[in-house]
């Protein structure tokens, strides 16, 4: 038997590759329009390419806007750490990411912090954030 | 092996084009089609390897799976095309070498966009280093888009985990932000592509 088969035939081996995306970051998100929002959960989506997180903000003129935040694919969260049971509706958040090309109220993020210090990064896309993956 | 893809003068004017961001829609796998080869060996989701006396299987967490065939040498008829191609192996020493071709170009080869032909064929090598690692080289040879054959490396590394489920159409949000950029794009260029 080959060492390659002793190697990738035990029980949950998986292999991993280095990364890239489901999708184009630069086509949707503006590296150069870094964001930083504090919010609070409205909806977390554990969804399929990406999850989404959505937060009501609060402008300085007192209006109310709800972003949506992409992270990566929900095993991605799952596999740095998230919980479902981290993000119910009602909890601040800080979140780091990059708004969408049109300007609108979407991000991809590169980490969520929790109120009691948690940080958990959330898988961007974004290739200059790999460090923060 | 020098970082520059070697592109033929037309090729490399496509790849340019679909770094413009109302090109992201037309990546295939945003719209959750499986991403070919070599792309799939880098896709950042796991994959998990089976191996049978007959087969080697690779199944890709991102909702797909290459098949490479060690009961045969010859490959399938020419007038099949597929999106993962046709993969025959062989052992040389400790090392699988792999076949690959009777692609349907039709898959790019990163999210920016590097180009792919029905004309391209693969050599790839899985060679083991160590009981965590395999080194995974591959040698892609495509005359129609590239001037030679170039080759990646990277490093697979043994994770202890299970394979989930992707269901890449659950929810695919990007593909709206992304047509949404292609449209606003084509009203503002009339006529253009």
């Amino acid at each position: 038997m080959k060492i390659l088969q002793v190697l990738m035939l035990s029980l949950n081996c998986l292999v991993i590759a280095t990364a890239q995306a489901h999708h184009s970051f630069s086509a949707e998100y503006d590296d150069s329009k870094p964001v930083k929002l504090t919010g609070k959960v409205t909806e977390m989506k554990w969804s399929n390419p990406h999850g989404w997180i959505y937060i009501d903000v609060v402008g300085e003129d007192g209006k109310v806007t709800n972003w949506g935040l992409e992270t990566g694919n929900a095993n991605a969260l799952i596999r740095r750490g998230w919980r479902k049971e981290d993000l119910p509706a009602g909890t601040v958040l800080n979140v780091e990411g990059w708004q969408a090309r049109n300007g609108s109220a979407n991000a991809n993020i590169s980490s969520v912090t929790l109120q009691d210090g948690r940080r958990l990064f959330a898988g961007t896309s974004n290739q200059n954030a790999q460090q923060e993956k | 092996m020098n970082g520059v893809l070697p592109y033929q003068d037309w090729a490399r004017t496509e790849r340019t084009a679909r770094e413009q961001p109302h090109r992201g829609y037309d990546d295939p796998t945003a719209h959750c089609f499986v991403a070919g080869l070599p792309r799939s060996m880098y896709v950042p989701s796991p994959f998990h390897i089976v191996q049978t006396d007959e087969h080697v299987v690779l199944l890709h967490e991102r909702m797909s799976w290459r098949q490479i065939a060690l009961n045969r040498t010859q490959h399938l008829p020419d007038n099949v095309r597929l999106w993962q191609g046709d993969s025959v192996g062989h052992w040389e020493g400790d090392t699988l070498v792999v076949s690959s071709r009777n692609f349907n170009g039709k898959f790019w080869h990163n999210e920016v966009g590097d180009v792919v032909s029905h004309m391209q064929t693969i050599v790839e090598t899985f060679t083991p280093v160590s009981a965590t690692q395999v080194i995974y080289r591959a040698t892609v040879s495509d005359p129609i888009p590239y001037t030679r054959p170039w080759t990646i490396e990277l490093p697979l590394n043994r994770m202890e985990d299970e394979l989930l489920e992707v269901a890449c159409l659950e929810d695919n949000n990007d593909l709206h932000h992304l047509k949404d950029v292609r449209d606003e794009w084509r009203a503002a260029n009339p006529g253009k592509r």
